[in-house]
């Protein structure tokens, strides 16, 4: 029997830095997580600028009180209305977060790779796939359903439609599975669940809930598209206009829109830590509530076939309605908690704050104030704005369901959720291209994307007292005209012009975001291996990682904040 | 023989990716599964609070089904003993079994072709037949890609890549595929018999 000197080298396939080979046979043959989550994020903000673009058109449209100006007709409208949503939600959120993922939480965890890289690089050119079928589709006349009854003229536009949103929702499904898999089995040693980073928790939880529901709107979309093909016509088409978005509408409302801001916990309680300088304060709660948020996100069981007409008296809609707010706010009260504790040791001038993060008071505001920083703390304002919108929703005596109070909620969570990954872009970008990100622009930009989600989320909700309909309520069953007569006309006419002054300022704040991109991508300036004081394993390898991500195996996890348990082992403590 | 200087070198512990990522797939496919036949139920039960009718009386026969259920049932015991051969490294056996449960998926095929011509149903007839196909559309679609997984382990497992300590693939496919054969069970029940 042989017996070696040495065990075997386990098939970890360390750091080896591999040729760098670009251009599209790079695009196409790549299993690099890194590369593939970029094809994620230029498709997200891709799409970002194009549904904002739309969003601004809707809004103008809306400030007018008839749809006929700009779309020549309430049709048209209704199908730009309803790809805004569905295209927010599945071409632009998810996209963005599962891009960030991909790239970010292999490293978060200590693995080399992420789990099945095969499928989840098919996975994002399924997407891309999906993702042009759906606009293409959109363009030719159609959507997700025509106030008019389906013509046979619309069938087959309306069909492609709901192929190309079936293979985006399949991508989502593949890349979620990837995500939730790299998540569960490939954590480091050391790593137990509840040492996850709080981004891959926050994904894992995201990526559950979105497995358990995404398939219910696949099992939607199956059954319109046979109707469409060939069926008795009572999915399809019949049971009145805006037929097919009234099955799936519930992807865009309460509580299944919460399951795509998840994440937007996680990015808090990622950078909260980092931004204090110092470990976070409530790491388990903010564990549980991330998990508690994701239980009140679960929304497949709120479509229409399961609630009939009885949705706003359902007792699960309502609790999870009020309950949402909850997590939330618990959440930025753990943030909060780290931040003011740092503040306190600052101020007694204690040592509590450890590892490359701490400094001064001084330093400890400008970290509060950075990029990153500024883009957690709007996001999980956004979202609290958005979940406070949805508890007003589900208080019975208001009866804001059907109005435009539905749409504040869309957009305050929605645009939470795109500030988050807007400012997780930021601060992971040494780790995604290898280069910062301007900040003085990304201040301007996050800033100006909080304002425009502000006063487009607070016109709607206001307008909804004012009771405003929301366009999706009015048209299902009915021709009736776009704008029904509310209470004070005059005030929801100021509203909409509100509510369009924010959708140009989102747009000109997705537009910097592209410009900083690209001023980005033209830089050469050498980046630290961790210039903010990072806490977990992504910042313990160099910017841009290699491939393999680390150039040796990440030593024995001992607590969620490894290299400020490295920090300390050294005796570099503040 | 070489002389040594260190401990026997320790098992490398490989992470079960393939069956947590099964486990997810499994889950995904429970809720498209249940989507449709949420739906289904809800229709029916819809249809007979309206005094409507639902199937025809006599037209779908529980025979053809029922062969569906026991070869399903049979499929579960070859895709058990295929797990069983690969870990006790028994490759013979673990084939035999691979192949008899992709053959039994491939039967399965057939007898719902069967069903299917013989009940006569029609796409744009009404509700109920719509449904009918859609709920078995639902289940041939997700039997395809069990089998599908299935023959990818047979052909991997005749390359030789799977062994005792590398049997997580054979049990990641039984996984899927008892899934399936689950939803069988819920489908078999709610149209076949209960109607």
């Amino acid at each position: 029997m042989t017996m070696t000197d040495s065990p075997p080298v386990a098939d970890t396939a360390l750091a080896a830095a591999s040729p760098r080979v670009v251009g599209l046979f790079d695009a196409l043959t790549t299993t690099d997580h890194k590369r593939i989550g970029r094809l994620w994020l230029r498709s997200g903000v891709l799409a970002l600028l194009a549904a904002t673009i739309v969003g601004v058109v809707l809004t103008v449209e809306n400030s007018n009180s008839s749809a006929d100006d700009i779309f020549g007709g309430v049709n048209n409208y209704f199908q730009y209305f309803s790809a805004y949503r569905f295209g927010l939600v599945l071409l632009v959120v998810a996209p963005l977060f599962v891009g960030l993922a991909t790239v970010v939480v292999p490293m978060q965890v200590g693995a080399t790779n992420i789990a099945f890289p095969r499928a989840a690089h098919g996975a994002v050119w399924l997407f891309m796939i999906g993702a042009g079928i759906t606009v293409v589709s959109v363009a030719a006349g159609g959507g997700w359903g025509a106030l008019d009854g389906v013509s046979s003229g619309e069938r087959d536009a309306i069909a492609l439609t709901l192929v190309g949103t079936a293979l985006v929702i399949v991508s989502l499904l593949a890349a979620s599975i990837c995500i939730a898999t790299t998540v569960v089995s490939l954590r480091t040693a050391g790593m137990n669940l509840l040492r996850v980073p709080l981004f891959a928790w926050s994904m894992l939880v995201a990526t559950s809930v979105w497995l358990l529901t995404l398939p219910v709107a696949l099992g939607n979309l199956a059954l319109i598209y046979l109707d469409l093909r060939g069926g008795p016509g009572e999915y399809g088409t019949a049971g009145g206009s805006g037929a097919i978005y009234a099955q799936l509408g519930w992807l865009v409302e309460q509580p299944q829109v919460y399951a795509f801001a998840i994440p937007v916990l996680g990015v808090l309680g990622q950078i909260a830590p980092v931004a204090a300088g110092r470990r976070h304060a409530q790491h388990m709660v903010a564990v549980a509530l991330i998990g508690l948020f994701g239980l009140l996100a679960v929304g497949g069981w709120s479509q229409p076939f399961f609630q009939g007409g009885n949705y706003d008296e359902n007792f699960v809609f309502i609790v999870f309605g009020l309950f949402a707010v909850l997590p939330v706010l618990g959440s930025i009260g753990a943030a909060t908690d780290t931040i003011a504790k740092r503040s306190a040791d600052d101020d007694g001038g204690a040592s509590a704050s450890t590892g490359p993060g701490a400094g001064t008071a001084g330093a400890g505001i400008s970290r509060l104030l950075s990029v990153h920083g500024l883009g957690a703390i709007g996001a999980a304002l956004l979202l609290l704005a958005g979940t406070v919108a949805g508890l007003a929703r589900v208080i019975q005596p208001w009866d804001l369901g059907g109005r435009t109070t539905t749409t504040a909620v869309m957009n305050l969570v929605l645009y939470g959720a795109v500030v988050a990954a807007i400012a997780g872009i930021w601060f992971w970008a040494p780790k995604i291209s290898g280069r910062h990100l301007p900040a003085a622009m990304g201040r301007l930009v996050l800033l100006d994307l909080v304002a425009g989600a502000v006063l487009l989320g607070a016109a709607d909700f206001v307008s909804g007292f004012l009771e405003a309909p929301a366009f999706g309520y009015q048209v299902a069953g009915s021709t009736a005209p776009l704008m029904a007569v509310p209470s004070d006309q005059n005030l929801i006419e100021v509203m909409n012009v509100v509510g369009a002054a924010g959708a140009v300022l989102i747009v000109l704040g997705v537009l910097g975001v592209v410009a900083a991109l690209a001023k980005a991508a033209r830089s050469d300036e050498p980046v630290e291996d961790n210039p903010y004081g990072g806490q977990t394993l992504e910042w313990a390898t160099s910017s841009p990682p290699p491939s393999g991500n680390f150039s040796e195996p990440p030593e024995r996890v001992v607590s969620e904040a490894p290299l400020l348990d490295t920090v300390r082992e050294n005796g570099e403590e503040a | 023989m070489v002389a040594t200087t260190g401990l026997p070198a320790p098992q490398i512990t490989r992470p079960r990716s393939l069956m947590v990522g099964t486990m997810f797939a499994c889950a995904a496919a429970l809720m498209f599964f249940f989507s449709v036949v949420g739906i289904y139920v809800h229709e029916r039960a819809a249809a007979r609070d309206a005094g409507d009718g639902w199937f025809p009386e006599g037209v779908i026969e529980l025979g053809p089904s029922g062969f569906i259920f026991w070869t399903l049932i049979l499929s579960i015991f070859t895709i058990q003993w295929a797990v069983q051969a690969i870990n006790a490294d028994d490759r013979i056996n673990a084939y035999v079994a691979l192949a008899l449960t992709g053959l039994f998926g491939a039967a399965i095929f057939n007898q719902l072709w069967f069903i299917i011509n013989d009940t006569g149903f029609a796409l744009a007839a009404n509700n109920a037949q719509f449904l009918f196909f859609v709920v078995n559309g639902t289940f041939i679609v997700l039997l395809t890609v069990a089998v599908v997984f299935v023959a990818f382990t047979f052909i991997r497992a005749m390359a030789g890549q799977f062994g005792p300590r590398r049997a997580e693939a054979v049990s990641s496919a039984a996984l899927f595929w008892n899934t399936v054969v689950f939803m069988w069970a819920i489908v078999y029940y709610l149209i076949y018999i209960a109607k």
